[in-house]
């Protein structure tokens, strides 16, 4: 899924400059391939969302999808902020998103989280066939793939509560990009979650890792932040934390999972989110009832398919001057000595059949709100 | 999912006198669109609306409108007491004769297109954060929906689960902005009092049309009588832009004794509190009065074992979300079938509720082709067991060819290669 920004005239300007591209307007013309939209993404006073919408409408082939795109725009609680270089949207969470804790479901966190990356990218104009390509990959048959996703959660969101989440993205090395989300009450302001992802780019056919050439970096490299922006800027976060993987013999397991077809794109590929449910499958009951999940790290490795049979195995992550409570096969690693309601724990997502690694993850629990 | 059936339903926590108040401050309101202000008690929900705004989020709650009434007026109208000064009964009288003359032309509509009773109003409140709201005279309740990309299925639609999703959704929200959502269970006093729960036994969808993502759809909601000692509610999901109707619902609710767990007439103290929030229509899907067969394996053709539920498959009571059922169901459905058709009409009847550690098996038989007068269309029977036999749901799905209808902007955008 992808997420490229959009940024309004006078960034347009400042970034072209920027991007060695100064007084022309080269970039834009060549990826919309069409001249009346780099005239009407030019000088004007129109609002991000505005200029938008009129970019959506002149977004070559498809009238149909800027149609309902320009609509979806309008009654959309979501748009790219002043600077245009990164996306906001509103969200209200429902009472089906909600589960046994009376909150949203860290699925639902993580549904949204693709949801408003989709949007970002779709209100830019790049295609909405699910994978958020921009025209040159989709010319190359380039798609992008997770690599790794970090979500923490410092306050769940209850039933009809709105929150509003704001998404950005910027390039990471030579083969990667990376989105960022904060998550925010609106009733209070206050912060109550962040991400990160990281993304790479895949040839679908040979499903092989390929860099990202200049001319797709010269796509989006215009409209992401200039500065690096990062949602964990703090050194040494647990978003860069290294997952061990978990070895046998494993204390928790949850084995025969099997995808729904529900949980499947329309590539009949496993999608994201499915998998931190199955994560999750094979944590024990005793957590799930005290604790809430803090932060989920989880790093993708292969994909999955509609046929395919999935083991969770899940086991205690044993932290260096730890003390491990517990003897007989129930040891749980305490991370501080004074810090009794956290829990931390290494996943493993494997295939039945071979025992291939399909992803690896590490959680944090800490004791739920009374 | 009997607590969960509970809380879907609709239950006024109003004795029948403030109920009339209510309906007597109805000739008083207004017929415009008052864009969002907050309307105080005496609309024409009237004293529920009081609740409606004493309980729910005070952040959230800011958004009910009430349109004009439509259902003429109640004849057994009781003397009634005044009604506080407020905006709303500041208005001047020819609004009042506006909205009396509004009402006959839609009651009148509405009996002569009961599909398209919904005036068409582009200037119609937009609700910005889908929070829904109180329409017609106080019985209806409609919420707006934005499809989310994680919502849609491999075709690129709304997946049926979805569309069920945003019913149960808008069930919860009626009871719940008319101030009945009290105990978690959304029993009446006079229920609670006699541990009573509404029970779901049966739902039937017809979908007309499946939204795709980004499209926007307005959900509309009621409660009626079933039969003696039942309840139904009913949905109509239209196109919130083009109004074209999209998908019509119908479910029917019996009451039980959650303790003895045996079905139980209404009580007249009961009768009493939610009778008046009945609205007297017909259903708006016609009902399918075939029996359900049971399937077993010797006439099942499909089966799918091995089906647990998931953390998040889990409501507040640690049972199964009903809708969830269908997934399952589709399970078995054989894919060549999920692939080229589209489901058209479901008609399902609850048995049992099941939990976190149960193991299920979905078993579908394909029991028609071509028949019902539609070329293409298919008919499946279906099962939902616990693989120690209890049955959960049974069910009867139609399919009909994908593209086969044509209903103007909501075609099916057609696949884009990657």
């Amino acid at each position: 899924m992808l997420k490229f920004s959009y940024c309004n005239a006078t960034d347009l300007n400042q970034a072209l400059v920027q991007c060695r591209f100064a007084g022309s307007f080269g970039p834009l013309s060549s990826r919309r391939r069409s001249p009346r939209a780099a005239v009407s993404c030019s000088r004007s006073n129109l609002t991000p969302i505005q200029a938008v919408l009129s970019c959506q409408q002149q977004v070559g082939s498809d009238p149909v999808e800027s149609e309902l795109g320009s609509l979806a725009d309008r009654l959309r609680l979501g748009g790219l902020t002043e600077d245009g270089l990164s996306y906001k949207e509103k969200f209200i969470i429902r009472c089906y998103e909600v589960g046994i804790n009376k909150t949203a479901t860290i699925e639902t966190i993580a549904n949204l989280l693709q949801e408003v990356g989709g949007n970002h990218a779709q209100s830019v104009g790049f295609s909405r066939d699910g994978f958020a390509t921009s025209p040159t990959m989709r010319k190359l048959h380039l798609i992008w793939v997770t690599a790794r996703m970090h979500i923490e959660v410092y306050k769940y969101p209850a039933w009809s509560d709105v929150i509003e989440i704001e998404t950005w993205c910027q390039n990471e090395g030579r083969i990667g990009t990376r989105r960022d989300w904060i998550l925010k009450d609106v009733a209070t302001g206050e912060v109550i979650g962040r991400a990160t992802s990281k993304w790479v780019m895949m040839n679908e056919d040979t499903r092989r890792l390929q860099k990202v050439s200049d001319d797709v970096k010269e796509e989006y490299l215009v409209f992401c932040p200039r500065e690096p922006r990062l949602a964990f800027p703090e050194e040494n976060n647990k978003s860069l934390k290294k997952i061990s993987k978990l070895e046998d013999p494993v204390q928790y397991s949850r084995l025969g999972l099997m995808p729904r077809r529900a949980d499947l794109d329309m590539n009949q590929h496993v999608n994201n989110v499915t998998y931190i449910g199955w994560v999750l499958e094979s944590m024990p009951e005793e957590i799930i009832d005290t604790h809430e999940l803090q932060t989920i790290t989880l790093d993708y490795r292969r994909e999955c398919q509609r046929d395919d049979v999935v083991d969770s195995l899940t086991g205690p992550e044993l932290v260096e001057g730890s003390k491990i409570h517990g003897t007989n096969g129930s040891a749980t690693a305490i991370t501080r000595e004074d810090d009794l309601d956290c829990h931390q724990f290494l996943h493993l997502l494997r295939l039945s059949s071979d025992g291939q690694e399909i992803n690896r993850g590490r959680t944090e629990w800490r004791k739920k709100p009374t | 999912m009997v607590a969960t059936a509970a809380t879907s339903s609709f239950f006024p926590i109003t004795s029948s006198p403030d109920s009339i108040d209510s309906k007597n401050k109805k000739l008083g309101n207004g017929s415009t669109n008052l864009g969002g202000i907050k309307l105080k008690p005496s609309a024409s929900s009237g004293s529920l609306q009081v609740k409606a705004n004493a309980q729910a989020p005070p952040k959230i709650n800011g958004t009910t409108v009430v349109m004009t009434p439509v259902e003429g007026f109640p004849s057994e109208d009781a003397a009634s007491s005044l009604p506080p000064r407020t905006f709303i009964n500041q208005l001047p009288d020819w609004s009042m004769l506006l909205a009396a003359m509004t009402t006959i032309f839609l009651a009148a509509e509405k009996q002569w297109m009961m599909l398209d009773w919904k005036p068409k109003r582009p200037d119609m409140l937009i609700d910005p954060f889908g929070i829904g709201r109180i329409v017609q005279d106080g019985l209806v309740f409609r919420q707006n929906f934005s499809i989310r990309s994680y919502e849609i299925g491999a075709d690129r639609t709304a997946s049926i689960e979805t569309l069920m999703n945003h019913l149960q959704e808008t069930a919860i929200n009626h009871c719940k902005s008319a101030g009945l959502l009290g105990d978690g269970f959304g029993a009446t006093p006079g229920m609670c009092k006699k541990n009573l729960i509404w029970v779901v036994t049966r739902m039937q969808v017809v979908v007309d049309c499946y939204p795709t993502w980004g499209d926007v759809v307005q959900v509309d909601t009621w409660v009626s009588a079933s039969g003696k000692n039942g309840m139904r509610r009913d949905w109509l999901v239209s196109n919130s832009k083009t109004g074209e109707i999209l998908t019509r619902a119908s479910s029917v609710w019996v009451m039980m004794n959650k303790l003895t767990r045996r079905l139980s007439k209404i009580p007249e103290e009961v009768r009493g509190e939610i009778e008046p929030h009945f609205m007297n229509s017909d259903p708006v899907v016609a009902e399918d009065n075939r029996k359900l067969v049971k399937l077993d394996d010797s006439t099942a053709q499909y089966v799918r074992k091995g089906l647990t539920p998931r953390w998040s498959d889990l409501d507040v009571n640690q049972h199964v979300n009903n809708v969830k059922y269908v997934g399952w169901i589709l399970e078995s459905t054989p894919l060549g079938i999920v692939e080229s058709h589209e489901l058209c009409s479901m008609t399902l009847e609850y048995r049992r509720e099941c939990g976190r550690d149960s193991v299920l098996q979905s078993l579908t038989a394909v029991s028609g082709v071509g028949n019902l007068g539609n070329m293409g269309e298919i008919e499946c029977q279906h099962l939902l067991q616990l693989e120690e036999g209890s049955e959960i749901v049974r069910g009867r799905t139609q399919w009909r060819p994908k593209n086969a209808k044509s209903f103007g902007k909501m075609d099916q955008v057609p696949a884009q290669s990657a």
